[in-house]
C-alpha cells in the first residue's frame, strides 16, 4: 500500500481537488493507496508516513524530502490525463510492486 | 407531539450546521453509489471538520476581540481584520439560530450554477464552481448580507442569496476561461474571490504594459520563497501588524495588558496565537470542504459532463511562480499604503491586514497582469489592487457592522456594490437593519 500526499500553497483548494483526482486514478490503475492533502508548510510533519508527494514544482522546491519520499511534480494539477500519466510513470519506476 | 417532531426535524437536525453538513455529505456519497461505510466516514469527518472550525473560530474571535477592544478604547477607531475564513464565521455567528441557512444557500447556489450551465445556450455561462473552500465562505457572507438588510424569512433569504452568488460565480468564472487558458494552456478556469480583479488586470495590463517584460523569464532572489510557506507567512503578517499596533498604543498600555509577561514575548505570543487560531480554523474548513468537494465534483461530472470546472486560484501558480511572488509583494505594499491612507483621512475603521487576502488575491491578479503586460504593469496593478482591497474592506465593514471582512478584490468591489444596493432597497422599503 502507498501513502500519497497532495500538496499546495494553503492546503485548501488545489490540493483537495488533486486528492480527489489522484484517488480516482489510483482506483482505475488498481493501486492500493491512502491519499491525503495539506499545505506546503505542513508537509514536513507528514513526511515520515509518506511514500510519494504530488505537487507543483514551486512547492516542491520548498520541501526537503527525506530519501524515503519520491517527489512527483506537474505544473498542471487539474487535468486528470496528465496526473494519470505522471502517477503511472512514477509508480512504475519507484514502486513497481504496487501496480495492480 | 407533532411540535416535538417538527422541532427535532427542522430545528435540531436540519437546523444544526454540523449535523446538516453530515447529512449532505452522506447523501452525496450515497448518490454516487459509494458503499455505506465510506459514506458514513465522509459524513463523520465533515461533522468533525465543522466542529473543529468552531473551536478555532471561537478562540480567534476571543483573542482578536481583546485586541480590538484595546484599539477602540485608546484611539476610538474600530479595528477590522481582513481575513477570509474568520469573516465566514463572523457572518454565521451574526445569523445566530439561522446559521444553517448558509449551508442551504451554498446548495441553492451550486444547483443554480449547474442550471445556468445546463442552459448555456441561453445564459452563456459555461463553468461550474468547484472551489468548495471559497463556496462555503461566500455563501455564508451572502446569506448574512441578504438577511441583514432585507430581513427576509428563511426561504426568501436562501433563494435571493443563492441566486446572487450563483450569478456571480457563473458570470465571473466564465469570463476568465479564455485568459486562464492563455496562461495555463489547460481547460479549466478560476473560481475564486478575485475574478473581477484578474479580469481587469488582464485587460488593463495589455494596454499599459509590455508582455515582453514577462517576469517568468527573469531571475528572482531565493529568500522570497519564505512567503510560500502559509503558516510562517501568516505568522509574519500578524507579527508585523501586532507590533505596529502595540508601538502605537505605547509601552504603558501594553505593559498593563501583558501583566507579568515581558512585552516583547507578549507581542510575539499575541501574534502567533492569532496565527495558531487561524490554523485550527483552516484545519476544520479543510476537513469539511474536502468531503463536500467530492460530492460537488461527482454531481457536476454526472450532470454536466464536459463543463468547464472553475477551481482554486492556486491551480495557476505552477504556471507562473514568479508572478505569484511579484503580485504578493506589490499587493502587500498597496495594502500598507491603503492602511496609511485610512489613518491619514482619520477613517473610523482601521483595517488590520491578514495573510490570505494579502497573498492569494494579488498573486493571482499578478499572474494575469504579468501575462498581458509584463512585470512593471503587474507591479502597478497589484499595488492599486492592494489599496482597493483595504478601502473596500473598510466600506464593507462599516455597512455590515462586523469586525471582520474578507477583503478579497471582488469582495472589496462588486460585493460592496451589492451590499450598498441591498442596503438601499432595504431602506427604501423601510426594513430595519438587523
Amino acid at each position: 500500500m502507498l501513502n500519497l500526499l497532495c500538496v499546495c500553497g494553503n492546503g485548501m483548494g488545489t490540493s483537495t481537488l488533486l486528492k480527489i483526482t489522484v484517488r480516482e486514478v489510483c482506483e482505475e490503475l488498481k493501486i492500493d493507496a491512502d491519499v491525503d492533502s495539506c499545505s506546503a508548510g505542513e508537509a514536513p510533519s507528514y513526511m515520515m508516513q509518506t511514500d510519494m508527494i504530488l505537487t507543483a514544482p514551486e512547492w516542491a522546491e520548498m520541501l526537503t524530502t527525506p530519501p524515503n519520499v519520491v517527489m512527483c511534480t506537474s505544473t498542471n494539477l487539474i487535468d486528470k490525463k496528465i496526473i494519470r500519466e505522471m502517477l503511472e510513470k512514477t509508480v512504475k519506476e519507484h514502486f513497481p510492486d504496487e501496480l495492480g | 407531539m407533532v411540535n416535538f417532531i417538527l422541532d427535532l426535524l427542522l430545528k435540531q437536525i436540519l437546523g444544526t450546521p454540523f449535523i446538516l453538513i453530515a447529512i449532505i455529505v452522506f447523501v452525496g456519497y450515497a448518490a454516487m453509489k459509494q458503499p455505506f461505510g465510506k459514506s458514513l466516514t465522509g459524513a463523520i469527518k465533515a461533522a468533525i471538520g465543522m466542529l473543529v472550525l468552531g473551536v478555532g473560530s471561537s478562540q480567534l474571535i476571543a483573542n482578536f476581540g481583546a485586541l480590538l477592544t484595546a484599539l477602540t478604547k485608546q484611539f476610538g477607531v474600530k479595528g477590522v481584520l481582513m481575513d477570509t475564513y474568520s469573516t465566514m464565521v463572523a457572518c454565521n455567528q451574526s445569523l445566530g439560530d439561522y446559521a444553517s441557512w448558509s449551508i442551504y444557500t451554498l446548495l441553492v447556489a451550486f444547483l443554480v450554477n449547474i442550471l445556468l450551465v445546463a442552459f448555456r445556450k441561453y445564459t452563456k455561462i459555461r463553468s461550474v464552481f468547484l472551489t468548495g473552500n471559497v463556496m462555503v465562505v461566500q455563501a455564508a457572507i451572502a446569506t448574512y448580507i441578504v438577511y441583514r438588510f432585507l430581513h427576509t424569512p428563511s426561504l426568501s433569504t436562501i433563494f435571493i442569496a443563492g441566486v446572487i452568488t450563483a450569478l456571480y460565480w457563473g458570470i465571473m468564472s466564465t469570463l476568465l476561461i479564455k485568459p486562464t487558458h492563455e496562461i495555463t494552456g489547460a481547460d479549466f478556469t478560476i473560481g475564486h474571490q478575485q475574478m473581477l480583479g484578474s479580469l481587469l488586470a488582464y485587460k488593463i495590463a495589455g494596454k499599459v504594459g509590455n508582455p515582453k517584460d514577462d517576469i517568468e523569464r527573469k531571475k528572482l532572489p531565493g529568500f522570497l520563497s519564505i512567503f510560500q510557506d502559509n503558516i510562517v507567512a501568516s505568522a509574519m503578517v500578524f507579527l508585523i501588524s501586532v507590533t505596529v499596533i502595540f508601538i502605537a498604543m505605547g509601552g504603558k498600555t501594553v505593559t498593563a495588558m501583558a501583566g507579568t509577561t515581558n512585552i516583547v514575548i507578549y507581542t510575539i505570543k499575541t501574534a502567533l496565537t492569532l496565527a495558531a487560531n487561524i490554523y485550527i480554523l483552516l484545519a476544520g474548513v479543510r476537513m469539511l470542504v474536502g468531503e463536500l468537494m467530492i460530492s460537488f465534483k461527482g454531481f457536476s461530472e454526472k450532470l454536466l459532463p464536459g463543463a468547464v470546472v472553475a477551481v482554486d486560484c492556486a491551480a495557476t501558480y505552477g504556471f507562473a511562480p514568479k508572478s505569484v511572488i511579484l503580485g504578493f509583494l506589490f499587493g502587500a505594499f498597496g495594502q500598507i499604503a491603503g492602511v496609511l491612507a485610512l489613518l491619514a483621512f482619520h477613517s473610523p475603521f482601521l483595517v488590520i491586514v491578514g495573510f490570505i487576502p494579502m497573498f492569494f488575491d494579488n498573486a493571482t491578479i499578478g499572474i494575469f497582469a504579468n501575462k498581458k503586460g509584463g512585470w512593471k504593469a503587474a507591479a502597478g496593478i497589484t499595488f492599486c489592487s492592494g489599496i482597493i482591497q483595504v478601502v473596500g474592506t473598510a466600506l464593507a465593514a462599516s455597512m455590515m457592522g462586523l469586525s471582520f471582512w474578507q477583503g478579497s478584490f471582488d469582495w472589496a468591489t462588486i460585493w460592496v456594490a451589492i451590499i450598498a444596493a441591498l442596503k438601499g432597497i432595504g431602506a427604501l422599503l423601510g426594513i430595519p437593519v438587523v
